[in-house]
């Protein structure tokens, strides 16, 4: 039921100023740039993406700055700490874990981590850690039948595999 | 009539079952994340070597229609549009198929794409030449114009904000500018090695569209499995017939859009589907249910991005120009077997040319059938518990994104993205006006460098883009798109006023009958 | 518990696919990944497609070859990711087109130059051709050049991009006869290129010889002159080189194909490599296959490119510093 909370959390107006801002100085970097770099040809088209960038961003930022930016859902704590540890899982394993341990590894790790922390079951009972080691073992071996065996794709191997 | 004579080769045992293979796996391809149609192509080239000139065609023409159709699949179950042909089939498919109704979505999807289909290739057997030459007739000046028309499309595309949605745009068309530049060769925006190759359109697509999927499954936490699968609605095929029935004001727009886009060579099928989508929606009564599973949204995306098979190979089979990455690699697999196409394929080799076509057509008939078989099954992977949902989508994406160009650089460009993308979804920004501008950037870019390089030695650019009679058509209907946008955008933020009070939260499903389950489940 | 089965479950992992370390004898024991630095369906991945097509056959290399490509701004995006990143243990060889690569690391900008790949062995020779729409008033190469000498920079020629055999053979047609052409680089390659001048956007066009052979059979354009030394007397008999017509204009534009590995390589995999892949080439299947697409097979041995290579390096560095 907290879920129907979080939905509603309403946007706050920084949580529409801080990616405004962020967004506005993507714009003006891209602006620079477009303009300080050679050669001068290949950068025409940029320029003229970059200028209305530039435009529509700092539009954007007094929307969000005087609080008439409305629409969607922002970012509640609670959401935060959900979906925390399955990011930091994410990035933790593919840039680091990939290319040493391999990418069959680093993917099986991944399956199995966000799987196990995100699974209702008991994570104290062995059955259902067999049952996930099952499942991510069953799906690994698609993929593998998939991409490595009918596609022939390489993957990095690393340490494994 | 020509080609009903050459309709027995199709049916012989060894062409029959090629092309039932091919259509099969075609689909299976097709639903790859990572896969577009041209790689899955150029991977079944090999195979053709060992057999006939005619076979080996019926094989690759089968694989081309039932690739393009396949995307559907993952675009409506895992929200991972195959290729740029089935983003707008995301749109409304996968949130068809969250609620419950992903068998409805599928058959709908593959009976639009079949009707599509089977027109393009009509398109094809009895209107070449006519068409021949106005694919021709489209230089730079005109697809530039052409890509202008797309992005005049961005702000319409997202009905939640108008400057967002336009900011969005121009992000996506300064992704597409990242990496070495195509004409010149310098390098721009390269903050990161992986981006010396650019950002690739498979690889955006995956992050932007599955990881923030992947997050939001995260979002709901640990949550008992029984609650949270979804019913997967029952739905005969007489009841999905009678929906596109319905529909055939979107089926029109979809399957003319297609066509017409599909036969322009350098903008291919990759905007057909949005653009389609987009029409479908400006015409519709309904436009609030778009985006919220509205089938229109589905017909017209779907059968757009079929439509478009049989026309994309009117430059190829008649003029020997590939217009499209696809049809360069179908060149290839006649190449190799000494046929040249030209004028005068019909003439000296009916039977290679007839055989093919009909085989496309008949694999439309196949491709239907075999995925409203396989729908009702496909559907039930909405009842996969979230946890485990989570975890193979990502997996997924891991291994589309590498897959693409089998380069570790591809995979974290695809997850920066598709983070990038959760966050400023929750900001009110969204993901089809980016991906339309990383779609529409090069084909901008390039033939706006490339007219006014023949410009210049010519009349001069004003006369060179601005004069002739498809320029000004095109120019006129840039004016008319915009005009649209314009008008539309204010008479919704006077509706929005009106609703402001109620609608602070804005952007969710609200008025979707189908919202209440979900939200009650969760 | 969770560790406990998570190591077993590495360990057996580990114990089915095994951990060896490459040696030359066993070398391949799996598939091979081929590099294109061109877009599936061009004339580069086409060939390359064809030529690797027996390398399943135990005669060869016993593993089948995957192309992968990595299409962007000319190649440079290809192999700058060969240079630098590639492994350098044989499974990854890459597709070189002579003289694109080379000219480009003159040019700069960029992360490779001849010293970074060792060529392994040369597959074909695709020399540039001027081409003109089949409705052109242009009937032969001398007329096309003195009206380029009577409107300088009016004349536009479209490639397949900058830095290119075509853009080479046209700097080379520039220095020959004095003359000032617009080169109008396309995105997409020789096919791109091919359709400016079917569909009259641009006057001519410089295009592979193989490209352009189709294309006149088709009845879409009309071949001017062969930026090479010598005529092709098996697909084209007809038309003169530009030597012939009196301008000095050599085969420096010549596009040759072939496969290499990244510097590094172990000596033993490359020479296994050089003697197996050329035998390859040589395989009867693949030319026929390659004559019935047009393409013009022209194999050379490892020792024979790694000349070619430098006489290029040397013959490109004059003519590009001839230009600043």
């Amino acid at each position: 039921m907290n879920d129907i909370a979080s939905n509603k959390a309403t946007v706050n107006r920084l949580q529409h100023v801080l990616p405004a801002t962020l967004v506005l100085l993507l714009a003006i970097t891209v602006t620079w740039l477009s303009y300080t770099r050679e050669p001068s040809d290949a950068f025409l088209f940029p320029r003229l993406i970059s200028s209305v960038m530039v435009f529509l961003a700092m539009w954007n930022f007094l929307r969000a700055f005087l609080g008439l930016a409305k629409v969607g859902d922002g970012l509640s704590a609670q959401t935060v700490v959900r979906i925390a540890p399955g990011v930091i899982v994410m990035l933790v394993l593919v840039y680091f874990a990939a290319k040493a341990l391999g990418f069959y590894v680093a993917s099986f790790l991944a399956f199995l981590c966000v799987f196990s922390l995100y699974d209702p079951a008991s994570h104290t009972a062995i059955s259902s850690w067999v049952k996930r080691l099952l499942i991510t073992a069953a799906f690994m071996a698609v993929i593998y039948a998939l991409f490595t065996l009918l596609l022939k794709v390489q993957t990095p191997r690393g340490l494994y595999f | 009539m020509e080609f009903l004579q050459y309709f027995g080769g199709v049916f012989e045992p060894t062409s029959f079952l090629l092309l039932l293979g091919g259509t099969m796996g075609g689909l299976i391809l097709g639903a790859t994340p990572g896969l577009s149609p041209t790689m899955a192509v150029a991977l079944l080239i090999p195979f053709t070597f060992q057999l006939e000139a005619t076979q080996g065609l019926i094989l690759l023409g089968a694989a081309y229609t039932s690739t393009v159709a396949g995307g559907a699949v993952s675009a409506i179950l895992l929200k991972i549009p195959g290729a740029p042909a089935n983003i707008a089939t995301a749109l409304d498919g996968h949130e068809m198929a969250r609620q419950g109704r992903g068998t409805e979505a599928l058959h709908v999807s593959f009976l639009a794409s079949g009707v599509g289909g089977i027109i393009g290739v009509l398109l094809l057997i009895f209107l070449t030449p006519v068409l021949a030459r106005w694919a021709l007739a489209f230089g730079p000046s005109h697809l530039f114009w052409m890509a202008i028309l797309g992005v005049t499309i961005i702000g319409s595309l997202d009905s939640r904000s108008f400057v967002k949605g336009l900011l969005s745009g121009c992000l996506g068309l300064w992704l597409s500018m990242i990496g070495y530049d195509d004409i010149q060769g310098a390098q721009r925006f390269i903050f990161h090695d992986s981006l010396t190759g650019g950002v690739n359109i498979i690889t955006a697509l995956i992050g932007i569209f599955a990881i923030p999927q992947v997050i939001e499954m995260l979002a709901k936490g640990r949550v008992k499995h029984k609650i949270v699968a979804v019913s997967v609605a029952k739905q005969s095929l007489l009841s999905s017939l009678k929906l596109l029935s319905k529909n055939v004001k979107a089926l029109s727009i979809g399957t003319v859009t297609g066509s017409v886009i599909g036969l322009i060579p350098g903008v291919g099928g990759q905007i057909a589907g949005l653009l389609a989508y987009d029409q479908t929606r400006k015409f519709s009564k309904d436009r609030d249910t778009f985006g919220k599973g509205n089938p229109a949204g589905v017909i017209a995306a779907e059968s757009a991005n079929n439509a478009m098979v049989g026309p994309s190979l009117v430059p190829l089979l008649t003029l020997s120009i590939p217009g499209s990455p696809t049809a360069a690699v179908l060149l290839g697999g006649l190449l190799i077997h000494g046929i040249f196409p030209g004028s005068d394929l019909f003439d000296n080799y009916p039977e290679v040319a007839w055989t093919f076509i009909n085989s496309m057509l008949i694999g439309q008939v196949l491709m239907v059938i075999f995925g409203i078989w396989v729908a009702s099954y496909a559907a039930r992977v909405s009842q996969i518990p979230p946890p485990i949902m989570a975890a193979a989508v990502l997996v997924l994406a891991l291994f589309g994104s590498y897959s693409v160009q089998q380069s570790m650089g591809d995979v974290y460009i695809m997850l920066a993205l598709g983070l990038s993308m959760f966050l400023l979804e929750k900001v009110g920004f969204s993901a089809a006006p980016l991906v339309l501008g990383l779609i529409l950037g090069p084909i901008a870019e390039a033939n706006f460098i490339q007219g006014s390089m023949i410009a210049n030695a010519m009349d001069g650019p004003a006369q060179y883009f601005l004069m002739g009679p498809l320029n000004i058509v095109l120019i006129a209907l840039v004016l008319s798109s915009i005009a649209w946008s314009f008008f539309s955008s204010r008479r919704e933020a006077e509706k929005n006023a009106l609703l402001s009070d109620t609608v602070a939260k804005g952007g969710g499903a609200i008025n979707d009958p189908f919202h209440d389950d979900t939200g009650a489940q969760s | 518990m969770n560790k406990t089965l998570l190591s077993l479950a590495l360990v057996a992992a580990t114990s089915v696919m095994g951990t060896s370390v490459v040696s030359a004898d066993d070398f391949p024991e799996r598939p091979i990944s081929a590099m294109v630095s061109y877009g599936a369906g061009g004339a580069t991945d086409f060939q390359a497609r064809i030529v690797t097509m027996m390398a399943g056959n135990e005669d060869y290399l016993g593993q089948p070859m995957v192309i992968i490509n990595k299409p962007g701004a000319g190649g440079r995006v290809g192999w700058n990711w060969f240079a630098s990143e590639a492994d350098n243990d044989g499974y990854t060889m890459g597709a070189y087109n002579i003289p694109h690569f080379i000219a480009q690391s003159i040019e700069g900008g960029v992360k490779y130059s001849a010293e970074s790949f060792e060529p392994i062995a040369n597959w074909g020779a695709d020399p540039a051709v001027v081409v003109v729409g089949a409705d052109s008033p242009y009937n032969s190469i001398e007329e096309l050049i003195d009206f380029a000498k009577e409107n300088p920079g009016k004349v536009t020629v479209s490639g397949a991009g900058l830095y290119v055999g075509h853009h080479i053979a046209a700097l080379q047609i520039q220095k020959a006869t004095g003359t000032k052409l617009a080169y109008i680089p396309t995105k997409g390659g020789g096919a791109a290129a091919m359709k400016a001048v079917i569909a009259g956007d641009v006057v001519s066009g410089i295009n592979n010889l193989s490209d352009a052979y189709r294309a006149r059979e088709a009845g879409n354009i009309k071949i001017l002159a062969v930026a090479d030394v010598a005529r092709s007397e098996e697909f084209l008999p007809d038309v003169p080189t530009m030597m012939e017509a009196g301008y000095e204009v050599d085969n420096a534009s010549v596009n040759f194909r072939g496969l290499m590995v990244p510097a590094g390589t172990p000596a033993e995999v490359i020479d296994m490599l050089a003697e197996r892949v050329q035998a390859m080439f040589g395989n009867a299947r693949v030319a026929k296959q390659m004559a019935a697409g047009g393409s013009p097979m022209k194999i050379m041995s490892r020792a024979e490119v790694q000349e070619m290579w430098a006489a290029r390096q040397e013959t490109l560095t004059d003519l590009l510093a001839g230009l600043k």
